[in-house]
């Protein structure tokens, strides 16, 4: 298994690339999210540009736990 | 006994004698294929030049906000910059970057401000983007043996035939552009990158190209931050330190670049470029043009999309379908306030690149299998492209010829198109000349003689006084040679972000400062709508590319 020191000279293996998606759709989950609970939604429940915004994460998000079994292969 | 005329031998032979006329059939049938693919897709391509040509041909806006590039262009000509304040007479100002303009100068200098200057150089990119496109599934492809060169043009062609491309490919618009520079980058990324893995040595020079080729599509149009961030990705997949050490001087060019123009022009670049550009979302108009791109697409859309996958679990990722992947998941900005068909044009060179690429790939994997298989694949593929050109269906129809020519295809020969009454009544349809799978649209007919005739009819207006028209186009000045006055989409833009002050505008409505108003789509800030009703009265309704335009002059 890569380490992470590995990181910068090596090329990403599948699983790296499916952390990291996970990590961008959980931020972008959380992201959209708190605009939201903290008003700068400006309205009631979810704008059409924030619903993009979370299916989106969601969907990187998910597509990275798919890749997490593909292990050390390249990216 | 001879054992050929036994029983048992014969069904071999027969079966392979079978085999061998099929193997002859399919062959031909391959060959016939392949040559009707590419007959229809160069018949779109002459429709497509056809359609350039006419546009070349006509003096005035097609699209709405052509004329204000062409403008732009002119500024740039005389060494003046269009960002500026708007709250000033002329009341004009930008919201574009300057690289496409900065093209077109030279032919301004010498041709004078003529809206084909424009033109040409947009139907001009669209072609070397075919041209990326091709070069593209063709190496890729020779990569495994000898290129297939009709797979290469079937590719580069599908891009031009595109309705998306068709409409607005040679209109005087700096996406298409942006566009080849977002191509050209993306290839010379593989190349350099496929040059570097072969040799085992870094090529800084290649890579310095890739990201000035990054510059000039940003500094065409801020969307190429989509094509800007498929090369990160990319480098950063294949060495993340690499990628972040070139990530950081790009940021300082950029930025710099950005400072240096913010600072030549008061802050009017930042204002007219970024917060002019922030607009309301609408989710609907996202999932129509969606739904349209996937359906006038669908073959290039399920093979790139399905390739992508494939790489993206059972092999590396190439640039291409990252390519494709973020410029899809960008065109969800459709959705924006004045976004249109053309945000998809990436996504579309992508997945044609994608589309040959895994045609190719399919051609080889089959050729290393079976000669049976390998041919059925051979027929499969142009059949496939064949079906695709018939969803993207699209053609003027104004001659005998081509009307009996949709007839046989089993489609309408002309289309019922109601005008666009934004400051009229409404008016019944029209039979309009020209039939396309993406149904009534606002552009992609080829403007004609009456269309001409109609623009100089408006300009007869303007000339029977002295000032400019206050116009939501530019043409009808600069036909005219008066002076450009007003962005209207611009002055939107701002007001809907706090970010302007429109009374002096509304003053010299107020004071009936121009003796003529011209509008179609009455895209000015409401209270400018307001000023014109209250001190101005309509006087003549003429039509034009499917447009009523509205002239007005002061009420008593």
């Amino acid at each position: 298994m890569k380490r992470i020191t590995d990181l910068g000279t090596e090329p990403l293996s599948k699983r790296q690339l499916g952390w990291l998606l996970i990590a961008i759709g959980v931020f972008g989950l959380v992201l959209t999210l708190s605009v939201e609970l903290m008003g700068g939604g400006m309205s009631s429940g979810l704008g059409p540009a924030q619903r993009v915004a979370l299916m989106a994460a969601f969907a990187l998000a998910f597509v990275g736990l798919t890749l997490l079994p593909l292990g050390d292969r390249p990216a | 006994m001879n054992p050929s005329h036994s029983p048992r031998a014969t069904a071999p032979a027969i079966s392979s004698a079978a085999r061998g006329y099929l193997q002859r059939v399919l062959q031909l049938h391959a060959g016939i294929l392949i040559g009707v693919a590419l007959i229809v897709f160069l018949a779109y391509f002459a429709i497509y030049t056809h359609y350039a040509v006419s546009l070349f041909r006509f003096p005035f806006d097609y699209d709405q906000g052509e004329g204000f590039e062409l403008l732009d262009t002119i500024l740039f000509s005389q060494g003046e910059w269009p960002y500026r304040d708007i709250t000033h007479y002329p009341f004009y100002s930008s919201n574009y970057p300057p690289l496409f303009h900065l093209v077109v100068v030279p032919l301004v200098w010498i041709f004078g401000p003529q809206y084909w200057t424009g033109r040409v150089v947009a139907y001009a990119s669209t072609l070397v983007t075919a041209t990326v496109i091709g070069l593209a599934v063709y190496r890729g492809d020779s990569g495994r043996g000898r290129g297939r060169l009709w797979l290469a043009t079937l590719s580069g062609l599908a891009f031009l035939a595109s309705n998306y491309i068709y409409h607005v490919g040679p209109l005087f618009r700096q996406h298409i552009f942006m566009v080849m520079v977002e191509a050209l980058a993306i290839l010379a990324l593989v190349v350099v990158t496929e040059r570097e893995e072969k040799e085992g040595r870094r090529s800084s020079r290649g890579l310095l190209l890739v990201m000035l080729l990054l510059l000039a599509a940003g500094y065409t149009k801020q969307l190429a931050y989509a094509t800007v961030a498929t090369v990160f990705i990319f480098l950063f997949l294949r060495r993340p330190r690499r990628a972040v050490l070139w990530a950081v001087p790009f940021a300082l060019a950029t930025a710099a670049i950005f400072a240096g123009i913010n600072l030549a022009t008061d802050g009017h670049w930042l204002i007219n470029t970024v917060t002019a550009n922030v607009n309301p979302f609408i989710m609907e108009q996202m999932v129509m043009f969606s739904r349209q791109w996937f359906q006038l697409h669908m073959l290039l859309a399920v093979v790139a999309a399905a390739y992508a996958l494939y790489q993206l679990y059972f092999e590396r990722l190439s640039a291409y379908s990252i390519w494709f992947a973020v410029a899809l998941l960008n065109s969800v900005t459709v959705g924006k306030w004045g976004a249109g068909e053309s945000y998809f044009a990436t996504a579309i060179a992508a997945s044609c690149i994608l589309t040959g690429l895994a045609f190719a790939r399919l051609l080889s994997w089959t050729a290393a299998r079976s000669r049976m298989q390998h041919l059925v694949a051979l027929v499969v593929i142009p059949l496939l492209f064949l079906w695709q050109a018939n969803r993207m269906f699209h053609m003027p129809t104004h001659t005998p010829l081509l009307q009996s020519v949709a007839a046989a295809l089993g489609r309408p020969t002309e289309t019922p198109v109601r005008p666009q009454t934004g400051c009229s009544a409404p008016r019944p349809a029209k039979s309009v000349p020209y039939v396309d799978s993406a149904g009534v649209g606002l552009v992609g007919r080829p403007p004609d003689a009456a269309d001409r005739e109609a623009g100089i009819a408006i300009v007869r207006h303007i000339l029977r006084s002295d000032t400019p028209a206050f116009s939501d186009e530019a043409g009808f000045n600069l036909y005219a040679g008066r002076e450009v006055v007003t962005n209207p989409t611009q002055l939107l833009n701002l007001h809907r972000n706090g970010a302007v002050d429109l009374t002096p505008i509304i003053a010299t409505l107020e004071a009936q400062a121009f003796d003529t108003v011209v509008l179609r789509a009455q895209l000015y800030p409401d209270p400018i709508l307001r000023a014109i009703e209250e001190y101005y009265k309509t006087v003549d309704l003429i039509e034009m590319n499917g447009f009523v335009y509205c002239i007005l002059e002061p009420r008593e």
